[in-house]
């Protein structure tokens, strides 16, 4: 019986996430006299013949698997109470070294790739561990410190591009690193395609998915059945009581940071190794923000992260075939934004749900509930007040030992 | 079942009115508040059932039962946070209807939380009118605001000044700033949650004096607590709530506290004093003028030396707020230290993070059960590996090992009697004292040599009161040393082999726990008494 | 912070979703294409339709085009991060148009894989070379906007009163830096003392500096408050931003691409744009698709759009630079004629 409960908790979410999802967004559209109906059903067309189906959904894979990672990346600073709105600038930087370490090299396969993959990490993690540095010396907010880090990785990443990284010609239209050697690819899982039955498409599946899908797996394994895990969550959910159970929350914000930077810095691999092999000009910007939503899409959990990349890549997709049939453009961003925003919305829903069913399903042997000391987030008589305090609190959670005065405006607010 | 027919409240009121008339009976005042029947049920649990309760207007009416009763359920109701899923509510003989609090803020009816909601950094004038502001061309009116809080402040005698940072007040006064945030909004009838939890003896006289003020301006004040003493002395009418149901009414003049208590609990009040010493010779925790700086100011602990032995119960006695909980947080190395050094046993741990003080053998059950104690998100499993992640039974290696963890609570919730349906509810999901009960099981059952108890029975209810109590006295016979922080006197007294007192971060006096009455300690807590007593 | 992060997310995620393209939809021609009019597709790179400059200016040439010669026409913008071109040319493809015209340099990376798969489609890129690439379906439109540069930097030393002229560039990349290198040696054949402030607006790789008005705004503002007069931008959208700095110092401004004389709505803005140079994409996609038409397309190959070919030039709208444009003339004719040798490298 709790089982069945725990199961149909933990399908509820999801399930009611899809359905306003879909709700609110038909709405959107019937607002812009789209009809939903139809973009839905142009959605889910991936093309008529088995190659074309076999290219969307390859398509659709590759462009999961650096948005899953980006996710992975920001949630795993999440799940300790961490902001880290860095990965972007953690990941570029990463990858334009990494590209530049690559062509510099010459290795045998494996250990050529090998070598790129530790090398972005550790670029992206030192990139990273800075930011903690700052926090736990200092008590700068991550947020504000990774954010201008962003600004300065941006500016590295370029002068390394055009300087001495460059390996493109001189007046050629795109600037790039030189060519990392095809020792340094990794090759495309088409072959595995070919032996589920499927076409094979004209476009290369990224080997690097089994990568993400290893590195999600260890992740998962690292933040729920560890004691590392467990010390970080345990910070996440409240610094304090993590403090006194003898967590090191410096030592913490340290590890959490690098672990974070590291899988940051395999973002912008899958399309380097597997596609580009050369950092240029135009190698796609942005997926650490998306990181940011699709984090959140997925509440932080890999197996949510990986739906919500999907479901990210999925839109992606959309976007030319809806073109195509005469959806504008810019009706299309709309649909996709305002999906990606229900299912945010719905998400959060569904947690509150799960949890207000949680708090009354107290001590059914006791026949009593609702006792005073249980919710102190309940009471809805506050005075809403002290929020600048409470947002204060949220960043500065580290710095230790607060007020016990503190404590109860954090319930107040 | 409820036993409505019970004669309610009998002569004590200043309106003897017909007690089974209610509202409808306009000859005689009608009561300020009447629930009739209310039952609330959530989920699988009946949380109130067949609450039946009269308030007359003008009268400090105590609600009594142990934490988990139903009390907090039943206020909820009556402060409009929830609904009842039958019963009426009546308020001056009509029945109302509550969505929110609003509404029922809107007929006059005010909350005095248990835990205060204030902004530390605003004035009293900004923490009363937040929320209802004044305004005259969207500008608080500051002007208006002062004069009515000043007027509040003298019409019952709460001595606030409204430009006083609320960071700089006591707890007694944020309290009264409480009380006239409600006054504020016009309440007529004050419910007041276990207000005297937090305040010392002197400052629960203070209380009662306001309370007296606001009945005798015709407000009506509902008092929850399970202080009976207190209880006996404040209120004009008691209703004891059981399992959550009225068990009945009493008149407090002319019923004992345990006969009170027997109406609450159905058994015998336990009593935390200890009969037999069994303090050892070996020192476990030695503090040598430990000093904890703050930025500014004088510090926060100063100077404290003390030593807790094999089986001895070291309590320390203070106001709130005068270093006891930095004490607590430098012997669990949460605060560095200015000067001065912590030894455990034989070794010097004053340079030891708070990990190694744990698995050096320390305890600790933190005041702030929500703060420090617990993760109100994470399933009881998971609470039972808070703060001993690095032992057995919850890891194997560097892994969490979910099965012996699951158990293990298990075995914890049999033992310490912690009312939960399993190992997989969350925290959030338990009372108070079941929280609690969870926190002195995992504690104890590390088998540690010092326990750090910072105030174990705040905010649970007497039947757990009793079983922590006792558990303490059988670890203390096993020859555990104990560090007693509280600001329960009576717990003090009956468990304390000594008894040091704390004030502005200094022990000032050290006190022999079976010669010492409350109130002497009271006077030596605040400075009113001075005396360097020997133990 | 859960609050905060959570807004922060969801307003990440719509910036993601939302490139500002103002609209995109089907293309000109009614008639429903019949079996020998051209259906041409047209991928846009990231700030796509409705830039009033470039991209718009490809559009109005297909539209000439499919006047002319009937059929109709189909664009698609990309996604925020434009990571999938090559779906766009693919998708195109997929659906039968043909010919289909990338627009911007940034195809060049993708459309070599494009064209190899699909031989049967013609295919044009703007701005990139076809000749490495060298598939017989792929045909580059280049233009030399080194040329039609150096006559802006002409122009800009004729008039300048000041003998101290600025460059605005977008983005550092090679392709603008042909911009700077024409201006400045068109600045400088005619007065070799000539102060020049050159500046960009993002590094490579950053491409915000095309779309960033508030940037160009400050950086020109620089430029006129440390003495210039006369500013020439090649900035996209950023452009607008150079504008509004000239019209705040009662400045002169240099526009680019197209007759942004004609393209800015306001007035005052038009005022202080004294001629912009010209680079005829829309000459170049209806010239191309004549070319599809009549069946003259020779694959592999660059076609170069230089002064000669009127593939650049300066506008003469508002007539601000009509009392010297015989000067213009004479050296235009000395470029036509390799006399001048205009670099394409600063």
């Amino acid at each position: 019986m709790s089982v069945l409960r725990r199961v149909g908790l933990a399908l509820f979410a999801p399930v009611l996430a899809v359905v306003v999802a879909v709700l609110i967004s038909s709405a959107v559209m019937a607002a812009l006299q789209v009809d939903p109906l139809r973009a839905f059903e142009v959605m889910v067309d991936f093309g008529d013949t088995p190659s074309q189906q076999v290219t969307a959904l390859v398509v659709v894979l590759n462009r999961a698997v650096p948005l899953f990672l980006a996710g992975l990346a920001v949630a795993i600073a999440f799940r300790m109470g961490l902001f880290n709105i860095g990965v972007e600038g953690q990941y570029r930087l990463a990858t334009v070294v990494a590209a530049g370490v690559g062509a510099a090299v010459v290795l045998p396969g494996p250990l050529h790739v090998l070598l790129i993959v530790l090398v972005a990490m550790a670029v992206a993690a030192v990139w990273a561990g800075i930011v903690a540095v700052l926090k736990v010396t200092r008590g700068v907010s991550e947020v504000i410190s990774s954010i201008m880090l962003n600004v300065i990785a941006l500016g590295i990443a370029s002068f390394l591009l055009t300087g001495p990284l460059r390996g493109s010609p001189e007046g050629a239209s795109i600037i790039s690193t030189a060519e990392i050697p095809e020792s340094g690819w990794v090759p495309s899982l088409n072959g595995v395609l070919g032996a589920l039955g499927l076409a094979n498409p004209p476009r290369q599946l990224y080997g690097f998915l089994l990568v993400a899908v290893v590195v999600g797996a260890v992740i998962a394994v690292l933040l729920n059945r560890t004691r590392f895990g467990f010390d970080l969550r345990a910070a996440g959910l409240s610094p304090s009581a993590a403090s006194a159970s003898g967590v090191d929350s410096r030592g913490m914000v340290v590890k959490t940071m690098l672990l974070s930077g590291a899988v940051a810095g395999l973002i912008g691999l899958p399309d380097l190794l597997g596609s580009t092999h050369a950092y240029t000009t135009d190698f796609t910007s942005g997926l650490g923000f998306l990181g940011i939503a699709v984090a959140l899409l997925g509440r932080n959990k890999p197996i949510g992260i990986a739906l919500g990349a999907l479901l990210f890549a999925f839109l992606d997709r959309a976007l030319v075939p809806l073109q195509i049939q005469d959806f504008p453009a810019s009706v299309v961003t709309i649909i996709q934004g305002t999906i990606v925003l229900a299912v945010v919305v719905a998400n959060e829903v569904a947690r509150r749900v799960a949890r207000r069913s949680a708090e009354r399903g107290s001590g059914p042997a006791a026949a009593v509930a609702g006792d005073g000391s249980t919710g102190p987030g309940q009471s809805t008589g506050g005075p809403g007040a002290a929020g600048g305090e409470g947002t204060g609190a949220g960043v500065s959670r580290t710095t230790g030992a607060g007020q016990r005065t503190d404590e109860r405006q954090e319930t107040g607010a | 079942m409820a036993t409505a027919g019970t004669p309610a409240g009998a002569p004590a009121g200043p309106s003897a009115g017909g007690t089974g008339a209610g509202g409808g009976d306009a000859g005689a005042a009608p009561l300020a508040v009447e629930l009739r029947g209310i039952t609330k049920r959530f989920p699988g649990v009946v949380a109130n059932k067949d609450i039946e309760l009269r308030v007359r207007r003008g009268e400090v009416h105590a609600i009594v039962g142990e934490n988990g009763a139903g009390k907090s359920t039943l206020m909820k109701t009556l402060y409009g946070e929830h609904r009842p899923d039958e019963g009426q509510i009546l308020l001056d003989g009509r029945e109302v209807s509550f969505r929110s609090p609003a509404d029922a803020i809107a007929a006059g009816i005010g909350m005095v939380h248990q835990h205060f909601m204030l902004a530390d950094y605003f004035t009293v004038l900004e923490n009363v009118v937040l929320g209802s502001e004044p305004t005259r061309g969207g500008r608080l009116d500051r002007a208006t605001a002062r004069r009515r809080i000043t007027e509040i402040s003298e019409r019952y005698g709460l001595g606030l000044r409204p430009d006083d940072l609320v960071e700089d007040l006591g707890v007694g006064d944020r309290q009264r700033v409480e009380i006239a945030k409600v006054l504020y909004r016009n309440a007529r009838t004050l419910i007041l949650d276990e207000p005297t939890a937090v305040l010392v003896p002197q400052e629960v006289d203070e209380l009662f004096g306001n309370l007296a003020e606001l009945k005798r301006e015709g407000l009506t004040v509902i008092f929850i607590s399970h202080k009976l003493d207190e209880v006996r002395k404040v209120a004009d009418a008691i209703t004891v709530i059981r399992r959550g149901t009225t068990v009945g009414t009493a008149d407090p003049r002319t019923t004992t506290a345990r006969q009170l208590a027997e109406m609450m609990v159905g058994t015998e009040l336990p009593s935390p004093e200890i009969r037999t010493s069994t303090v050892r010779e070996t020192p476990v925790l030695q503090l040598r003028e430990v000093t904890v700086a703050a930025p500014t100011g004088r510090p926060p602990v100063d100077d404290v030396t003390l030593t807790v032995r094999e089986g001895e119960v070291v309590g320390i006695a203070g106001v709130e707020g005068n270093g006891q909980a930095e004490l607590v947080d430098a012997v669990m190395g949460l605060r560095p230290l200015a000067t001065g050094t912590v030894r455990l046993g034989g070794d010097d741990i004053t340079a030891w993070s708070t990990r190694a003080r744990r698995e050096a053998g320390l305890g600790f059950i933190p005041e702030d059960r929500h703060r420090q104690g617990m993760l109100l998100d994470a399933p009881l499993w998971e609470n039972r590996i808070l703060g001993h992640q690095t032992r057995p039974p919850a890891v194997k290696g560097p892994f969490i090992d979910r099965r012996a963890a699951r158990a293990d609570t298990a075995r914890i919730m049999r033992d310490y009697d912690v009312r939960a349906p399993g190992p997989d509810t969350l925290a959030v999901a338990l009372s108070g004292g079941n929280q609690q009960k969870l926190i002195v099981g995992r504690e104890m059952s590390a088998r540690p040599r010092l326990l750090l108890a910072a105030h174990p029975t705040r905010g649970v209810d007497v039947g757990a009161q009793g079983a922590i109590w006792r558990l303490l006295e059988e670890a203390r016979a096993e020859g555990m040393g104990i560090l007693l922080v509280s600001a329960d006197l009576d717990e003090l007294i009956g468990l304390s082999d000594t008894l040091h007192v704390m004030l502005r971060g200094r022990l000032v006096a050290t006190l022999d726990p079976s010669a010492v009455t409350p109130e002497e300690l009271g006077g030596y807590m605040t400075g009113a008494q001075t005396a360097a007593g020997a133990a | 912070m859960k609050v905060a992060a959570l807004v922060l997310a969801a307003s990440t995620a719509l910036a993601a979703c939302a490139s500002d393209e103002a609209s995109s939809g089907s293309g000109g021609g009614g008639s429903e294409g019949g079996s020998d009019e051209p259906r041409i597709g047209l991928a846009f790179d990231t700030g796509g339709r409705g830039d009033r400059s470039f991209n718009d200016a490809a559009v109005a040439g297909l539209e000439t085009a499919v006047e002319e010669h009937g059929g109709e026409f189909r664009d698609l913008s990309p996604n925020a991060d434009a990571s999938n071109r090559a779906d766009l040319l693919t998708q195109l493809a997929d659906e039968g148009y043909n010919p289909i015209i990338a627009v911007g340099f940034a195809y060049g990376e993708v459309i070599g894989d494009v064209v190899e798969q699909y031989p049967d489609t013609q295919f044009a890129i703007i701005d990139s070379s076809a000749e490495e690439v060298g598939a017989g379906n792929l045909t580059g439109l280049l233009f030399a906007e080194e040329q039609g540069s150096f006559l802006a930097g002409v122009a800009a030393a004729l008039k300048s009163e000041t003998d101290h002229i600025g460059f605005v560039g977008g983005v550092e990349s090679p392709l603008i830096q042909k911009f700077e290198a024409g201006y400045v040696a068109g600045a400088q054949a005619v007065n070799p003392q000539i102060t020049i402030d050159r500046q960009y607006i993002s590094p490579a790789g950053d491409f915000s500096g095309f779309n960033a008005p508030d940037r160009g705004l400050l950086v020109a503002q620089g430029m006129y408050e440390a003495g210039a007069d006369i500013v020439y931008h090649a900035a996209g959208g950023s452009g607008l931003g150079v504008f509004q700095a000239a019209a705040a110092a009662g400045k002169r401004a240099i526009g680019v691409d197209s007759d942004q004389f004609q393209t800015v709505d306001d007035p005052a803005l038009q005022a202080v744009i004294m001629t912009s140079m010209l680079k005829r994409v829309d000459n170049a996609v209806s010239a191309y698709i004549d070319s599809y038409v009549d069946g003259s397309i020779e694959g592999g190959s660059d076609i170069v759009y230089d002064l000669e070919a009127d593939g650049v030039g300066l506008s003469t709208s508002g007539g601000q630079i009509d009392d010297i444009q015989d000067q213009i003339d004479d050296y235009r004719q000395q470029i036509v004629d390799g006399e001048i040798e205009v670099p394409t490298t600063p």
